[in-house]
């Protein structure tokens, strides 16, 4: 090993960080599309994560569907269904039934073998 | 989420800071990322692999790793960039491994362009090639660390870090490294127009 030897290699070291080898085509890009992707992923972890969860728009939807539903039912129940808003306000009995006159159908007759 | 950026991190470790920031949602930090820490990916992933398309692979898969543990990263335990040496250099020496069972060591890249036919191009390609072949013939440790000391110009402490041994054993490598190289290069000057270099 002469010393020419040596400095011929410090010059390869030379070339090779003055020139160091070119992405290919398109690396960068796929890197970024990576990444951003990733972050998009990190963040859905988040209140996105319990959007998902529940099902999303589709399902929100619904959700309030049912809720405005069961709201009106209440405040202008159909008038097969007893209007419990009004008796719970009037304190009227909301028993839509009289217990006693239909034994037959509580508790099986359970009730009155328990006395 | 244990990564908070602090002006320690922005002068110890800027990329760490970026890091935080990319976490946080922040799609130019990403970018700033990408550019500053692909190409020293590529280029140990390309000098230890010899091979363009596994190191672009290699670069990818690395920086894959990166954007996922961004969340949990954890500031002055090690620099972005030292981690992400860590895991190219692992990356290769498992793809290393792989080629050892099947593909022979010598399939290297094709020089660059046949088309550039200037002498001075010819020349230089010439001498990539010849320090790449060299490359590939070194054990792979002693080449993992001549490339991250002669090439990526890192400090001993740092490739320590990277290669997950102590600093003596890099000097060694380096330098065990080196003696392989001048080795195997020698007898190559004239070829390689040292002898009356005019570039």
């Amino acid at each position: 090993m002469t010393k020419p030897d040596t400095d011929m290699l410090e010059t390869l070291f030379q070339d090779a960080r003055a020139a160091p080898p070119a992405l290919p085509d398109g690396l960068l890009d796929r890197i970024m599309a990576d990444a951003l992707a990733q972050q998009s992923n990190a963040r859905s972890r988040g209140w996105r994560g319990i959007w998902q969860a529940i099902g999303g728009a589709p399902a929100f939807g619904g959700l309030v569907a049912a809720t405005a539903v069961g709201f009106w039912i209440g405040v202008a129940p159909p008038s097969t269904l007893p209007d419990i808003a009004t008796q719970i306000i009037t304190g009227a009995s909301y028993a839509a039934l009289d217990d006693t006159a239909t034994p037959d159908l509580t508790a099986f007759g359970w009730d009155i073998d328990e006395g | 989420m244990s990564f908070d950026a602090s002006i320690d991190d922005v002068v110890d470790d800027p990329d760490a800071a970026l890091l935080a920031r990319y976490a946080q949602g922040d799609a130019a930090a990403a970018r700033l990322l990408t550019v500053q820490l692909s190409p020293r990916a590529f280029g140990h992933a390309f000098r230890v692999l010899g091979d363009r398309s596994e190191a672009e692979d290699v670069t990818q898969d690395a920086l894959m790793r990166l954007w996922k543990i961004a969340p949990e990263w954890r500031s002055g335990e090690a620099k972005v960039s030292t981690w992400l040496y860590r895991v190219v250099a692992n990356l290769c020496t498992d793809r290393l491994r792989k080629r050892r069972g099947g593909v022979p060591l010598e399939d290297i890249a094709e020089p660059a362009d046949p088309a550039e036919s200037a002498e001075a191009k010819l020349q230089r390609g010439a001498r990539e090639d010849a320090l790449q072949t060299a490359l590939d013939a070194l054990p792979e440790r002693q080449r993992q660390a001549v490339v991250l000391r002669h090439i990526e110009g890192l400090a001993n402490p740092e490739i320590a870090q990277i290669l997950e041994i102590g600093v003596e054993a890099v000097e060694s490598l380096t330098a065990r490294g080196k003696r392989a190289l001048t080795a195997l290069l020698a007898g190559q000057r004239e070829a390689l127009g040292y002898e009356d270099d005019k570039t």
